[in-house]
């Protein structure tokens, strides 16, 4: 199959993912008439975390390895940004690269040493490996330490990101071009085996094939597209802190990926969406509702989490399937 | 570094290391017998850490106030696994993950509903608050020492009843093969709702000895959650005592490298810079260990599946 096939076949499988990506590429338009640029500066938030946490999918739900650390990735990403620029550095393809390329090697090194265990114990290896990574960056008082250190916007050259909606489609693109090379990646040799190796590992392994490289090399391209996430997310943010990489980042992007739908392409972006948006809608229903306790909206998200397990088999993509009648 | 600051600090070590076997034990048990990654551990601290404070407050009585508060403890877990937890046995672990990720917010905001955002201070009663020589002219705080006694007795405790009684070989039997231990005749979903119980009630208590020490405040629980879980990696899943070794392994390991790592490092940097950086470091110490021990032992020290 030509490509080009490839992925129009790939965009009806997954019309639900190629939708959220319209509709984020329509939507300036939309807060422009409307003038609500707030609305972009979250559609930012939610294409960079929706992002990370389709790299992430890419190990936990396609591989069924659970990496409990990869906000250490994204954090690393940033960091390629905020020290390039303490040094002088303010290119931002380079920034870009940079990220790309410590992610990658840092990607093959913890899931070289991680790989050899499985289940909960790597979950918690994984963890290890962020948490060292996180007091690492803490302990660096040159690079701000506990504060963090604020960035300038990178420059790239063509694309000037003071101009606001030039960083928005950057994102966007950026969205994009890892949706669809997750899409071909999944659909490849390389995806089939990895999915496999999810099913059942010793089969894969009687079928001749070494299962560690194909973990290994989904483990680094996942590092990688996180890494891509958490360079824009510094430059969208204009600053980087340890705390990007705090184990509960980990985790928001895990829950991020089961609330979506585990091991669907379009699941992470629209858990992402559903994620940020409850938390900026909820705090203003509780606003109307019950004044006093406006603040106290994760009374009402928690136990949302735990409707969407009880209630909706495979996340949201679940519950998407049986309204269209199996359609992603 | 005198020898009396090293004793202290061992003892400190030690009290945090018993602390942490109080949260680890249910969770292991927990993790190994019913294959359930319950994140929500951390909040059964929470809950017993404020059931004290509060029902002390209420009482004017210490002692009271903790003997109310351990049944309260016990309820919430034989409620909470009774109204959810066993809907989930089944579910996938993300599935798993993502529910007690819910109870973690919900738990959290229901405190902070109850009780405000700002951490809760309680009065240690006269009879804990002084020091005692445990060398002649090293005095240490008394309640440290009630918390180490107390740790080491639910230690044993847990001991006894693990590995010498009825219930307990039923626990081991469900740890090491559930479905064998049903067929004998076991009811296993009575035991699942009892280690949970009991796991909350434990979990309880180590808030309720740490809440005098540090703040009682909403989202407590997570940090020692995560340290807990490290504990029982060490230990390995469903091993009551690899979790008391590897507790109190990581509870020295934490506590020494906090008050050394500082002083090794101001002998070849500046001393701001030691300062700065010796927290952050001993912190990594822990995962550092859990690391070594992994690629030496992948399934833990004393894994009973092993």
């Amino acid at each position: 199959m030509g490509a080009l096939k490839i992925l129009l076949d790939g965009a009806n499988r997954n019309r639900t993912l190629f939708v959220l990506l319209a509709g984020f590429a329509l939507f300036p338009i939309y807060t422009g008439i409307a003038d609500l640029p707030f609305w972009n500066d979250l559609a930012m938030r939610i294409m960079i975390l929706g992002m990370a946490a389709m790299g992430l999918n890419l190990v936990l739900g396609y591989g069924g390895m659970v990496s409990f650390g990869h906000a250490a990735f994204v954090g690393v990403g940033a960091y390629c940004v905020g020290i390039s620029q303490y040094y002088g550095l303010y290119n931002g393809w380079i920034h870009i690269i940079m990220a790309l390329g410590a992610c990658g090697a840092l990607g093959l090194a913890i899931g070289y040493l991680s790989l050899r265990t499985s289940g909960i114990y790597f979950i918690m290896i994984t963890l290890a490996f962020a948490q060292m990574l996180f007091f690492l960056f803490v302990s660096l008082e040159q690079f701000g330490g506990d504060d963090g250190m604020s960035i300038d916007r990178a420059e790239f050259i063509i694309i000037d990101l003071w101009e606001p909606l030039r960083l928005y489609y950057l994102i966007w693109a950026a969205l994009t071009l890892s949706s669809i090379l997750l899409m071909f990646i999944v659909r490849s040799r390389f995806g089939v085996v990895l999915q496999a190796i999810k099913g059942n590992e010793s089969r894969v392994e009687a079928m001749g094939l070494a299962p560690l490289p194909f973990k290994i090399t989904g483990y680094v391209i996942s590092a990688m597209i996180c890494g891509l996430a958490g360079a824009l997310f510094a430059s969208w943010q204009e600053y980087v802190s340890p705390d990007i990489m705090h184990w509960t980042r980990s985790g928001e992007l895990m829950i991020i990926i089961i609330l979506g739908g585990l091991g669907t392409l379009s699941g992470p972006l629209l858990g992402a969406v559903v994620f940020l948006l409850l938390e900026e809608i909820l705090p203003e229903l509780m606003h109307v509702v019950a004044p006093n306790y406006a603040e106290n909206w994760m009374i009402i998200f928690g136990p949302i989490l735990i409707a969407v397990v009880l209630f909706a088999r495979g996340g949201l993509m679940g519950l998407v399937q049986r309204v269209t009648g199996g359609r992603t | 570094m005198t020898i009396t600051l090293l004793l202290e600090q061992m003892f400190n070590g030690l009290q945090s290391g018993v602390t942490l076997f109080l949260i680890a034990a249910g969770l292991t048990l927990i993790l190994g017998i019913m294959d359930f990654v319950f994140l929500a551990h951390g909040a059964q601290v929470m809950i017993g850490a404020y059931a004290a404070a509060s029902l002390t407050a209420l009482t004017g009585n210490f002692f009271l106030g903790i003997l109310l508060a351990i049944p309260i403890t016990f309820a919430s877990g034989f409620l909470l696994e009774f109204l959810l937890i066993r809907h989930l046995y089944r579910r996938d672990h993300m599935d798993q993950v993502l529910a007690t990720f819910g109870l973690i917010l919900f738990f959290n905001e229901l405190i902070r509903i109850g009780f405000g955002p700002a951490a809760l201070f309680s009065d240690l009663p006269k009879a804990l608050s002084g020091f005692v020589n445990i060398l002649p002219e090293a005095p240490y705080p008394m309640f440290r020492l009630v918390v180490i006694l107390v740790g080491l007795a639910c230690a044993i405790g847990i001991h006894v009843l693990v590995s010498h009684t009825r219930v307990g070989a039923m626990v081991r039997a469900g740890a090491n093969n559930e479905a064998m231990t049903a067929a004998l005749g076991i009811n296993i979903r009575l035991l699942r709702r009892f280690v949970f119980a009991v796991g909350a009630c434990f979990a309880g208590v180590a808030g309720m000895m740490i809440g005098p020490l540090t703040a009682v405040e909403p989202g407590m629980g997570e940090p020692l959650l995560i340290l807990s879980l490290v504990v029982i990696i060490i230990g390995g899943i469903g091993s009551v005592r690899g979790a008391f070794v590897a507790a109190v392994l990581v509870g020295m390991v934490d506590t020494m490298g906090r008050v050394l790592l500082p002083v090794i490092l101001r002998s070849f940097m500046g001393q701001a810079a030691a300062d700065g950086a010796g927290p952050a470091l001993a912190s990594m110490m822990v995962y550092i260990l859990m690391s070594l021990i992994l690629v030496f032992r992948p399934t833990g020290l004393f894994s009973p599946k092993g």
